[in-house]
């Protein structure tokens, strides 16, 4: 009782301290907008018949007829009420458009992190247990390649080969089949919704869409997480407690899995926090290939055309999940190593 | 326990089994009913008249919405184009011009309804006329190029008379109303969602259909998907019956190579935005049809801002002209997929047509550009940037390095700048960039409108900042002349001030290539570059 009430204090004022860094994007961000060149009014107001006074139409719609400062101050205001203000690209409000692409986001990258902590983990205890035997080269190779082929190029690859060679993958364009029906939003997450409206046909629909795309993220993430675990698996199989344990001989199953690995775990869960964070903003590629309706793409499109409210929607929005993610690693950092809480 | 569970397996899986067996016909049957259309783009609202609508917003109001009249088509060296001459009713039953040509009367269809299935009246007519040069909305400019600027013009005679007064004659009025933005809103519906600020609801007819057009929209989310099914009640197709597919998909995919697949393995129906190089693989297995269609109202250029030195002179720009590597360019962007406005060659040196835009005697000639340079006393050539947007690199790119390859030849040297869209737009509106490639799009292509908006003024279509009294003034003079072959002369002399000047160097028009299901039939090039869903059935 005493650790968990202590964890949650210890959570609750980090949060509260990262308050400050948050504000610091807001206006950070709003700043930097207007400051690269490229002039929304202009870009909006580009039917064939578009002239001047169509561009100060648009100008006035945005908004950006008014001092700087002015604007600032109006944006604070429509944040601190939730409004994030409309995306010219889209039409809707930033807010809207961030709910509904969020979940798509976040299935997509949980998947894919699932994904490569499953292949990972094993992959660098393997390494580290026989170090530079085929084995540890195997696993070497395997983690350069997915490194450094980009993940267009491995998602267009698994694309032609599943999709457009064997047939076996649904079109690779978005969460569902077009023509199947959705399930009642409840979560936004589609494999939770199906589940929810007990429709099992349309799971394992949504589950086979998910695949492609997951499985393109996870090889890129696969690299950073199986070359941590094995580096700390090897300092955490050479010290004295495994040395100990060994001596006075335990199975090699508890020596591995319950000695060594959990002392290994503590980089492999900060990395996977990174990994996450980074994943869930830089997937873009991915979200574009496989027409994930995203976040990522979302802002990247919103950025192509100087849509200022998304991209500052978007980076908010990605700040605040970092500021939850470290949140999160912190208290399994309690799980993982006990002594993390009592400091 | 157990049993209860093993009865709900069972009825579980009975049901699954029983999914799994009669989707598959289901589907079938309703995907062969479907026109599935694959886009990068995104259609962004459902009133194309909101200041940022996209080219695909544009397309779903032609099916989601009517006008008081269409453009018919027309064959065009073997495929089908929109015809500008022919104007047929669509809402209107018939229309007549007073002899006068200042009145244009339109009786309505009896029968229309829209689609909540109240009847379509000359008061909605009004209605929407009225809010298309009253609102802040992108179809004020459209009109005015038409003579309509105020509501006064429009007046209802009868429920299903309605009258268009003219200050002037003008020829443009007619096509006006067939565009993409007068569309015929049902106003009591619209009326019940208009608040004082906002009175002629704009924002709930944004993401709301109020119209009486072949397709009803079902599921609208921007930057995913539009989805309509058919009106059954709309008959104001050319043949009398309505829209051939029953259901409408259109969806964004962003990756090229993905909608290539998507369209080779028959997944989806229609493509027009794929890369070239793609459209020439697909074309060569021969399994789709492919329908390339020059884009008869765009032109693509070499711009240089007239205003900025060295471009100020006439003989760098003819220099800039005799140095363009065409061939190669055409071959490298575009695979050689388009009209050509290069290589003519004009007898005694007029030009043929008074048409816009016509095929220049241009030539790739490196002696001749270095004589004119000498000309312009700049025979050592100078430095200069040449620019172009993010969005169209597949083209510009490659076109770019040849451009930049062949000048250094005569001694400019040419430093690439590729711009994000907005930056590059915001760029030209400001009349900074010196030496660019960019397009342009005519709705109602004729040549003094080409003239007047592309080559006079300030405003951003003018790329070349052109400011030529004589060619303003034969432009002004041809915009209202009644009398053909009178046009077709002053045509004549706008593209030979054109050649002259050399303002900035056409390039050619790229072709639309339209990739389909072999199956498909009645593709037809609109004036908007998009589909006319309404055109399209499957034999």
């Amino acid at each position: 009782m005493g650790t968990i009430s202590a964890t949650l204090i210890r959570a609750g004022r980090r949060f509260l301290s990262s308050l400050p860094a948050l504000f610091g994007v807001l206006v950070f961000t709003f700043l930097l907008m207007r400051v690269l060149p490229g002039d929304p009014a202009v870009f909006f107001a580009s039917g064939p018949s578009a002239g001047k006074e169509e561009i100060e139409i648009v100008r006035k719609q945005l908004g950006l007829d008014r001092s700087l400062p002015e604007q600032l101050g109006i944006y604070l205001y429509d944040v601190g009420r939730g409004n994030l203000g409309r995306s010219m690209m889209t039409g809707q409000p930033v807010a809207r458009d961030l709910r509904q692409r969020l979940p798509a986001s976040l299935e997509l990258t949980l998947t894919a992190l699932v994904i490569a902590l499953i292949a990972a983990v094993p992959l660098g205890v393997l390494a580290a247990l026989r170090p530079n035997s085929l084995i540890d080269h195997g696993v070497r190779l395997f983690c350069s390649l997915g490194v450094c082929v980009p993940t267009f190029v491995s998602g267009l690859l698994l694309i032609y080969v599943f999709y457009y060679l064997l047939g076996l993958a649904p079109d690779p364009t978005g969460r569902i089949d077009i023509f199947a029906s959705v399930p009642p939003a409840r979560t936004g997450f589609l494999m939770v919704d199906f589940l929810l409206a007990g429709d099992f046909e349309g799971w394992w629909a949504a589950a086979r869409q998910l695949m492609l795309p997951a499985l393109t993220m996870a090889l890129f993430v696969i690299a950073p997480l199986a070359r941590i675990t094995r580096a700390s698996m090897l300092v955490s199989l050479g010290s004295d407690f495994v040395r100990t344990a060994r001596s006075i001989g335990l199975s090699r199953w508890q020596i591995v899995v319950t000695y060594a690995l959990r002392n290994a775990m503590l980089p492999v869960i900060t990395i996977a926090g990174i990994v996450f964070s980074t994943m869930l903003g830089a997937n873009v590629l991915v979200e574009k290939v496989f027409s994930w309706p995203g976040v990522a793409s979302y802002a990247l499109d919103a950025l192509l055309v100087s849509d200022y409210a998304p991209v500052q929607g978007f980076v908010l929005l990605m700040a605040s999940i970092f500021v939850v993610v470290n949140l999160l690693v912190d208290v399994l950092y309690g799980i993982a190593d006990p002594r993390a809480t009592v400091a | 326990m157990y049993p209860v569970i093993s009865r709900h397996l069972i009825s579980a899986s009975a049901v699954l089994l029983s999914v799994t067996l009669i989707a598959p016909a289901a589907h079938a049957q309703s995907r062969a009913e479907t026109l599935r259309y694959v886009t990068a783009a995104t259609v962004n609202t459902l009133d194309p008249n909101i200041p940022g609508s996209t080219r695909e917003a544009f397309a779903l109001s032609m099916s989601s919405y009517d006008r008081l009249v269409s453009f018919g088509r027309k064959q065009l060296n073997g495929r089908w184009v929109f015809d500008l001459d022919t104007i047929n009713g669509e809402l209107a039953e018939s229309f007549s011009i007073s002899p006068d040509g200042l009145k244009l009367t339109f009786k309505l269809r009896p029968d229309a309804k829209f689609h909540d299935g109240s009847p379509v009246t000359a008061e909605d007519v009004k209605w929407s006329l009225d809010r298309c040069v009253t609102a802040p909305v992108l179809g004020k400019a459209q009109l005015l190029t038409g003579s309509m600027t105020s509501a006064d013009q429009f007046k209802v005679i009868d429920p299903l008379t309605f009258e268009v007064t003219l200050p002037r004659p003008d020829k443009l009025a007619l096509p006006n109303l067939a565009t993409v933005y007068p569309i015929i809103i049902n106003s009591k519906l619209a009326k019940s969602h208009a608040t004082p600020e906002d009175p002629w609801a704009l924002s709930w007819l944004k993401e709301n259909e109020a119209g009486s057009g072949a397709y009803v929209v079902e599921t609208f989310k921007p930057g995913e998907q539009a989805i309509a099914k058919r009106n059954e009640a709309w008959n104001r197709g050319s043949s009398d019956k309505p829209a051939s597919f029953k259901r409408l998909i259109i969806q964004s995919v962003p990756e090229p190579a993905t909608r290539a697949n998507l369209v080779e393995r028959g997944d989806a129906d229609l493509v027009i935005d794929l890369q070239a190089s793609d459209v020439q693989a697909l074309e060569a297995k021969g399994k789709l049809k492919v329908i390339s269609t020059p884009q008869y109202n765009a032109v693509t250029f070499i711009s240089m801002n007239n205003k900025i030195p060295p471009f100020d002179n006439v003989n760098v720009r003819r220099a800039v002209a005799a140095a363009l590597p065409y061939d190669d360019m055409f071959k490298a962007a575009l695979f050689g997929r388009g009209a050509p406005l290069f290589g003519a060659s004009w007898a005694d040196g007029k030009p043929p047509s008074g048409g816009y835009p016509i095929p220049q005697p241009v030539k790739l000639d490196l002696e001749k550009a270095r004589a004119y340079l000498k000309e312009a006393g700049v025979p050592e050539g100078f430095a200069t940037t040449f620019s172009f947007n993010v969005g169209q690199a597949s083209t510009a790119e490659p076109m770019a390095a040849l451009v930049k390859e062949s000048l250094e030849k005569i001694g400019i040297k040419v430093d690439i700048q590729k711009l994000p869209d907005a930056q590059m737009s915001t760029s030209i509106n400001e009349k900074k960039l010196p030496f660019f490639t960019e397009g342009i799009v005519a709705w109602l292509p004729s040549t003094d409108y080409f003239y007047r908006n592309f080559y006079t003024g300030t405003q951003r279509w003018n790329y070349s900042s052109t400011d030529n009294a004589e060619l303003e003034r034969i432009a002004q003079a041809a915009r209202f002349e009644p009398d053909k072959a009178k046009y077709e002369a002053e045509g004549k002399e706008l593209n030979a001030i054109h050649f002259e000047q050399m303002f900035q160097v056409p390039l050619w028009q790229p072709a639309q290539d339209a990739v389909m299901a072999a199956k498909l039939d009645g593709y037809v090039y609109q004036f908007t570059r998009q589909v006319d869903y309404r055109n399209l059935s499957r034999k």
